[in-house]
């Protein structure tokens, strides 16, 4: 089992022996999208595995050059195609830090409370797709993977009610929300979450100490913490590695100020290690937003005038950086404003895109059957990876 | 009568009696899957579906059916077919009730699991002649999966042949006549052979969660990746017939055959059988999948070890009492 | 046993009620008042096509998919007063993104979102919303919520307090019952 330096450039490492190449992706029902993973195999070991990126490239960043700030929000929503909101708000944090806008308090609480049931959701789906990659379309992980989808499409079913759209929402702008909590949402809020919270301990009992599961996941795929932190790679995957690290509560933004953060670390790094970080932060993305919910303050819900007009919003010269916590990550976007209604440069820092660079460090060594395993562990989504 | 055409009336009802289950046994586990995955499952053709595999039939027969240009031809168009005719040929021993059966061979145990361990000459043709990748890893991971679990598998097996002393189908069957079914007597042996028995034909029959010769997520299709039309829908059906054949097989060899309350007969077995079949589903659709060098350790460390144990638990028994 | 265990709680599952949406033609789910899709363009209150041909939803679309050729001023034969006309609205619904922007801009209230998806088309011209066909979509009952006046009173933020009373002009509109 070769142990790769991840310093080298990794396609200077040439294996030896007679191997054979196979393409996992771009088709290929498990790389979670359009990744394509160059595997050189030795019998079924993989020796030196290199993803290649860019089949869903669609040019996000250049695209916010063209419109202006209130045109960002819809169209940077399709990144991370699994927590649309989180797009918005990153985006919409830098643009209100360039502004020097503070959201209303009612806004920050409606933001976190979405952030925090989108990550259910997110989770939801993950564990499904694990589940998936694990057990095959056509057995016990499409059970579980139905089971996930069932709780996930209640949760969508809150955004429907909220927003309009089930997905893609665009129900942030610069400087606040569109659309305001309606009447019986909370209500609506409590009970989904209080159903998903029981049938995640069913998820458990189902799956948590299988021996199947365990045998497909424990020991495999171990993420050192300091080749993590060398790959800049942060979230769930960071947080199973044994570091604790959350923007959530080490850098507070949005309400999670007001709450208490409890932050699942688990230090194995290995599948079964991100498997219960993710558990568990969706038990605690459940219990925030319960808490929030019972004290979201009154008030307006955007701090700027509504947008009448695309060229409503103008940001003075400036550089903005704001980064937050998404279900994958540390999701960052940097905006450089030039004085006119556009943004001159938007550059998208995408969580997934350092977690799909572990795999060249994870892959060798291992069955093709684990690098499936360990590519679903990781949780990439390749619409924000490429962009 | 004349031999030749009484063969020939039997092969005719047991093999589209066995066709017919199998067929609408996709069906009844989509259906089953569905009602466990809280979705109805098929419900528009027919009344609540029951006409589906009949459109699904339709429809792979239209499909066009393309053979790769690199493709072995030969190994690629036997495969599908011959893993079919493979595992009819199994039936010829099963007998449905006391002097019911096609062929009473005295060595039927011995006939039923040779040819179904040939099933894995035409998995190995699929994956070697497809030539792809992913099929080619399938075969070779088929060929792993059956040389390991047909020893647990014989092993198994061979406990109702001690405690009969024969290897004549109808002979095991009818000592367990009267409820001494041997999954429940001798208590200890018996049982545990069952079980291994159950769970090495799940494995032979690339059931979840021994699937790995087609683990989808990681194969793409495994063997049956470069399958198109109706030589796809053979090796399905060569799958899942696979799969009823060995619920036959447990249920004749280990719950009495055709022995149950009332009268005995051919509707026993079969009854025995469908609910083993829909064990399989039960299982299939609630287990992850084993990794292939778990299986394997599964098979050489755990089933052989247990095999031989149970052989020599029946041995003992049958010499004492 | 814990294998046993998960075929109980896949053998509970088996007994809860179905939860998929029926098939299109044997029902719909039921959809949140919000809930948007489609598109539609609304007569005002005098029976007047309420566009004005203004251009606004035209210039904030993300994808660029709304043209709209505007008519030139006329005197209305219904109220007599002077106002904007729209002589061609074209939508390309295959490229929306339902970001609901044109609505938001819309000064007129013209444009809407409807909760009924469009009907399936077999070819990209099917999904061509030309103007006979968006005012075709104004049928009672199916626009979403949310119009352009709705949900700017929404966001409007509070008016700067002048006098002390004045600090509850912005409270949120009564948002409809959600359906869900």
């Amino acid at each position: 089992m070769a142990v790769i330096d991840p310093h080298i450039n990794i396609d200077d490492y040439e294996p030896e022996g007679d191997l054979v190449v196979l393409n996992l992706g771009p088709q290929h029902p498990s790389t979670h999208g359009v990744l394509r993973v160059k595997l050189w195999l030795d019998g079924e070991v993989c020796i030196k595995a290199v993803p290649y990126l860019g089949y869903l490239h669609r040019g996000v960043e250049k695209l916010c050059e063209k419109l202006t700030y209130v045109m960002v929000t819809p169209i940077i929503d399709k990144n991370d195609y699994l927590a649309p909101i989180t797009n918005e708000w990153a985006i919409n944090n830098s643009f209100e830090q360039l502004l020097g806008v503070t959201p209303p308090p009612r806004s920050q609480y409606l933001r976190t409370i979405c952030a925090e049931i989108q990550r259910v959701a997110s989770h939801l789906l993950w564990l499904g797709t694990f589940g998936l990659d694990m057990g095959g379309a056509l057995g016990g992980g499409a059970t579980l993977f139905m089971h996930t989808f069932r709780e996930r499409e209640t949760v969508l079913d809150l955004f429907e009610a909220l927003t309009g759209a089930r997905f893609h929402y665009n129900t942030l702008c610069v400087g606040g929300n569109r659309h305001d909590i309606p009447a019986g949402w909370d209500v609506l809020v409590r009970q989904t979450l209080g159903v998903i919270a029981s049938r995640i301990d069913e998820y458990e009992s189902m799956v948590h100490e299988n021996a199947i599961f365990l045998a497909r996941t424990v020991g495999v795929g171990v993420v050192d913490p300091v080749l993590a932190r060398a790959l800049g790679v942060s979230g769930p995957n960071l947080r199973a590695s044994g570091v604790d690290w959350d923007l959530r509560r080490d850098a507070p933004y949005g309400a999670y100020g007001d709450v208490q953060i409890k932050v699942p670390v688990r230090t194995e790094g290995d599948c079964f290690a991100r498997y219960l970080v993710r558990v568990e932060e969706m038990r605690e993305s459940i219990r925030i937003a319960l808490q929030l919910l019972d004290g979201v303050p009154e008030g307006p819900i955007c701090a700027l005038k509504p947008v009448k007009l695309p060229g409503a919003v103008k940001i003075k010269p400036g550089i903005g950086y704001a980064s937050i916590e998404t279900p994958r990550g540390e999701l960052g976007s940097w905006v450089i404003a030039d004085g006119t209604e556009r943004p001159y440069r938007c550059k998208i820092r995408p969580p997934s895109l350092h977690t799909v660079a572990l795999l060249p460090y994870l892959a060798p060594g291992n069955n093709l059957s684990d690098i499936v395993v360990v590519l679903g562990s990781l949780d990439p989504v390749l619409g924000e990876v490429d962009r | 009568m004349n031999p030749w055409l009484a063969g020939a009336l039997w092969g005719l009802v047991v093999v589209t009696g066995a066709m017919i289950v199998a067929a609408w046994s996709t069906w009844f586990e989509r259906k089953f899957a569905g009602a466990m995955q809280n979705r109805p499952g098929p419900t528009e053709v027919g009344p609540v579906g029951l006409l589906q595999p009949i459109a699904d039939l339709l429809k792979l027969l239209q499909k066009a059916d393309i053979i790769p240009r690199t493709a072995d031809p030969v190994l690629f168009n036997v495969a599908a077919p011959l893993g079919l005719i493979l595992v009819l040929a199994t039936l010829a021993v099963v007998p449905w009730a006391p002097g019911l059966v096609p062929a009473d061979l005295d060595i039927g145990v011995l006939f039923a699991l040779s040819i179904s361990s040939l099933m894995v000459v035409p998995v190995f043709m699929a994956g070697w002649g497809s030539n792809n990748k992913y099929a080619l890893l399938g075969g070779m991971r088929a060929i792993a999966q059956a040389v390991s679990f047909e020893v647990p598998l014989l092993l198994a097996a061979l406990v109702p042949i001690i405690l009969t002393g024969s290897f004549r189908i109808s002979d095991i069957i009818a000592a367990q006549a009267d409820g001494h079914w041997f999954a429940l007597w001798p208590p200890g042996p018996g049982a545990l052979a069952f079980v291994l028995f159950f769970l090495c034909s799940l494995a032979e029959a690339n059931r979840i969660p021994f699937d790995i010769p087609e683990a989808e997520s990681e194969l793409v299709a495994g063997i049956t990746t470069e399958y198109t039309g109706m030589k796809f829908g053979l090796l399905y059906l060569a799958e899942y017939m696979h799969t009823l054949v060995s619920s036959i097989m447990a249920a004749a060899l280990f719950l009495g055959g055709w022995d149950g309350p009332g009268p005995d007969g051919p509707h026993w077995l079969l009854i025995k059988s469908l609910l083993l079949f829909a064990g399989i589903f039960w299982v299939r659709w609630s287990f992850l999948r084993f990794r292939g060098d778990q299986l394997m350790n599964l098979a050489w460390k755990k089933g052989i070890p247990l095999g031989l144990a149970v052989v020599m638990a029946s041995a003992l028994w049958v010499h004492f009492t | 046993m814990k294998l046993l265990d998960t075929l109980r709680i896949s053998g509970r599952n088996l007994f809860r009620p179905k939860t998929t949406t029926p098939l299109p033609w044997k029902g719909t789910r039921p959809r949140a008042a919000r809930f948007r899709t489609s598109f539609a363009l609304l007569h005002d209150e005098h029976g007047d096509q309420a566009c004005i041909g203004c251009k606004m939803c035209e210039k904030i679309c993300p994808s660029f998919i709304i043209t709209v050729v505007p008519g030139g001023r006329a005197v209305s034969e219904k109220t007599g007063k002077s106002r904007g006309w729209c002589a061609d609205f074209t939508l390309d619904a295959g490229a929306c993104i339902s970001c609901e922007l044109c609505v938001q801009v819309c000064p007129t209230d013209a444009i809407v979102m409807l909760q009924v998806p469009a009907e399936v088309g077999f070819s990209r011209e099917d999904l061509l919303l030309t103007m006979e066909r968006l005012y075709a979509n104004e049928k009672p009952g199916t626009a979403a919520w949310s119009t352009g006046s709705g949900l700017i009173a929404m966001q409007e933020p509070p008016k700067p307090p002048k006098p002390a009373e004045a600090a509850k002009p912005a409270e949120t509109p009564k948002a409809p019952e959600t359906t869900t």
